[in-house]
């Protein structure tokens, strides 16, 4: 498609664009934890008004509306030949208000779950969506102008910058354009066009992590190694606890499960997210743990991010979005650990 | 479907705790029949009054604490093919662990002062100290749903491994916010999780009921809590929350204190 020219949506028909999807299919976007005001999640919204456009970082980033936390995967009756049965939704829906951050977390799993074999899953669910973008203000874990994610488009259908009435809104493909013609908009003009970039300037200038070597010069670092002392002094207070991992949106490994029904005729296979910093997640058949050690699992942590993916898919598989920081009860946070490694190199150079 | 030649017959067996393993197990209700209806119960105190001493699976709960309950509980192990410890206090002694800090004799002492003569205590311990267990369900009390798992791998005869990652992994899964985040201390990330996180879904912090995680990093607190230049979120914490070291010990030993057993005591006892 031709780029077409940005809109402005004003705050009340907003609102009215909002009802008339949430008529037609679901929509998923962030709102406020019920009793937990000031912290926010995907969820369905019920009404428009749920939708909090201004939410800070969720726990768990929107790539669950795709590969859910706990999915059931097929059911399974215990007769032989068993019988199966695959669970695929395919109705529509709108995920809504997706920082470029995630954006970005939800292209880096397009590309590894498109690696033969595909997952099928994963690429059913995407064709399901509709995807609606919205800028943001950093919180003091953010750091995606260190990684280029701070303007990342990809993939969406709408993208939204939030201005004094109502957003200034780019479209990026016919979806987004077929979706837009429910709303009423204007022309966006020259100072709209200000106001949005002066949004991104000051979102950039917000920014408070950075690396002090670019994000490429870490793959080099990582490659060359030596860096024992830095991973043996992060792990002594790491607890191997993963959820730097499960709240990754770039992370993509997983874990099955099956479960048997009470009265015994049959059962279920399941998914759920997994972590390589658990101790037994590099745990093999023979009992042989080829990760056993804390400091291991910390370093293959920054090598899949920063060096491994990155020579694969040629960008780090990080997003800057700070949740692993901010989810580690023990602190350790993914920048600080960066710019330990970056010294420890250039200390050896 | 799976069907039994001859339905195993069930018993539950108590030892020191406080029995409400057993009654969340009832308050599975339809679940429970559901279960049940694959086996024969033969004792269980808490909802009838027959017994028997032919059984091939024995639900045990409680510590063993006393002389006689070590007994109790070898001809328990000789009579059933299966045993499942029940429960925290069963599985890794639970609250009744405190006591062993301290020489037995002093134990009875401070609760019954010069009339405790004829107390027979021991160190508590989990049942599986004293005998093979082949089951383990933990927590205060035990998660339904890991019961009816344990339950449904016992009747369809796979073994089950109490899982081994910390409960934030299924804080996660069910994307609840971090009790971190609303400035308290949670020990969460050196337990095993398998209750589905439920104490932190409804705000709490875990107090870490299920027992510790193999490998636990029991040291990562004060390292992290007296740290310089802590991010946001965790200087929080620790303003909020200016514990002691020896107050950090105090909340890893509520469920978990591994005070060993008084030496003396324990060879005592081996002979009985
Ligand atoms: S990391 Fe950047 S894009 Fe992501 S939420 Fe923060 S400011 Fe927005
Ligand atoms: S969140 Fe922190 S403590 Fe937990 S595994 Fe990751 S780095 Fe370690
Ligand atoms: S590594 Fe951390 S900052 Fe990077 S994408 Fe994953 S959670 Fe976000
Ligand atoms: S609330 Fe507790 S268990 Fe849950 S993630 Fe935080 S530290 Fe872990
Ligand atoms: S969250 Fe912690 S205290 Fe609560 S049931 Fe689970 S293990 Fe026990």
């Amino acid at each position: 498609m031709t780029a077409p020219e940005n809109r402005v949506i004003p705050a009340s028909n907003f609102t009215r664009f909002l009802e008339a999807i949430m008529a037609e299919q679901p929509v998923i976007g962030p709102r406020e934890r019920p009793d937990q005001p000031g912290f926010y999640r995907f969820g369905r919204l019920a009404r428009a008004e749920d939708f909090a456009p201004d939410y800070g970082t969720t726990t768990v980033p929107p790539k669950k509306t795709f590969a859910a936390l706990r999915e059931k995967l097929f059911s399974f009756t215990l007769d032989s030949p068993p019988e199966l049965d695959l669970h695929f939704d395919s109705s529509p829906f709108v995920l809504l208000g997706i920082h470029p951050c995630d954006l970005s977390g939800i292209d880096a799993l397009d590309h590894a779950y498109s690696q033969p074999p595909a997952e099928v899953r994963w690429t059913a669910n995407r064709r399901r969506a509709s995807l609606i973008g919205l800028d943001c203000r950093p919180d003091s874990y953010c750091f995606c102008t260190q990684v280029g994610t701070e303007s990342n488009r990809n993939p969406c259908d709408l993208f939204l910058t939030p201005m004094e009435d109502g957003y200034l809104v780019e479209v990026h493909s016919d979806a987004g354009a077929a979706l837009l013609e429910k709303a009423d908009t204007r022309k966006a003009g020259e100072e709209d066009e200000a106001a949005a970039e002066q949004w991104r300037r000051e979102k950039a200038a917000g920014i408070v992590p950075e690396f002090d070597a670019p994000v490429e010069k870490i793959a080099d670092i990582l490659e060359v190694g030596g860096l024992t002392p830095v991973w043996k002094e992060t792990a002594d207070r790491c607890y191997s606890c993963g959820s730097c991992n499960t709240t990754c949106p770039t992370c993509f490994c997983f874990d099955m499960v099956d479960d048997i029904e009470p009265d015994l005729s049959g059962g279920a296979r399941y998914r759920t997210w997994d972590s390589c910093q658990l101790l037994d997640f590099a745990l093999v058949a023979s009992g042989h743990n080829f990760r056993g050690e804390r400091w291991q699992r910390v370093r293959h942590r920054w090598q899949r991010k920063f060096l491994y993916l990155y020579r694969q898919f040629d960008r780090p598989y990080c997003t800057g979005c700070g949740r692993c920081s901010r989810a580690c009860t023990a602190d350790i946070n993914l920048v600080d650990v960066a710019n330990r490694l970056i010294a420890a190199a250039q200390k050896e150079a | 479907m799976i069907h039994f030649k001859k339905k195993p017959r069930v018993a539950f067996f108590d030892f020191a705790c406080c029995e409400g393993c057993q009654l969340s197990v009832l308050e599975m209700e339809e679940k429970l029949l559901d279960l049940l209806s694959h086996v024969e119960v033969v004792e269980w105190r808490e909802v009838m009054s027959e017994k028997s001493d032919e059984y091939d699976i024995a639900f045990c709960e409680g510590s063993i604490t006393r002389k006689r309950d070590v007994e109790r509980i070898q001809s328990i192990r000789e009579r059933a093919e299966t045993l499942v410890s029940l429960g925290a206090c069963a599985s890794i002694s639970c609250h009744n662990a405190l006591k062993n800090r301290w020489p037995m004799k002093e134990v009875v002492e401070m609760v019954y002062g010069d009339s405790g003569g004829h107390i027979d205590t021991i160190p508590a311990r989990p049942v599986s100290d004293v005998v093979p267990v082949d089951y383990q369900i933990r927590g205060c009390p035990v998660s339904l749903p890991e019961f009816e798992t344990v339950f449904k791998h016992i009747l369809t005869g796979q073994s089950y491994d109490p899982p081994n990652q910390p409960v934030c992994v299924e804080c996660k899964l069910n994307d609840t916010l971090c009790v971190y985040e609303k400035g308290m201390v949670c020990l969460g990330p050196v337990t095993r999780c398998g209750c589905n996180a439920v104490c932190t879904a409804y705000g709490d912090a875990c107090q870490g009921c299920r027992g510790l995680i193999d490998e636990a990093n029991t040291e990562a607190p004060a390292r992290v809590l007296f740290r310089e230049d802590l991010h946001p979120i965790m200087a929080e914490v620790a303003r909020k929350n200016p514990l002691t070291r020896k107050e950090i010990l105090a909340k890893f030993t509520v469920y978990n204190d591994t005070s060993e057993p008084d030496e003396e005591e324990e060879s005592s006892d081996d002979n009985a």
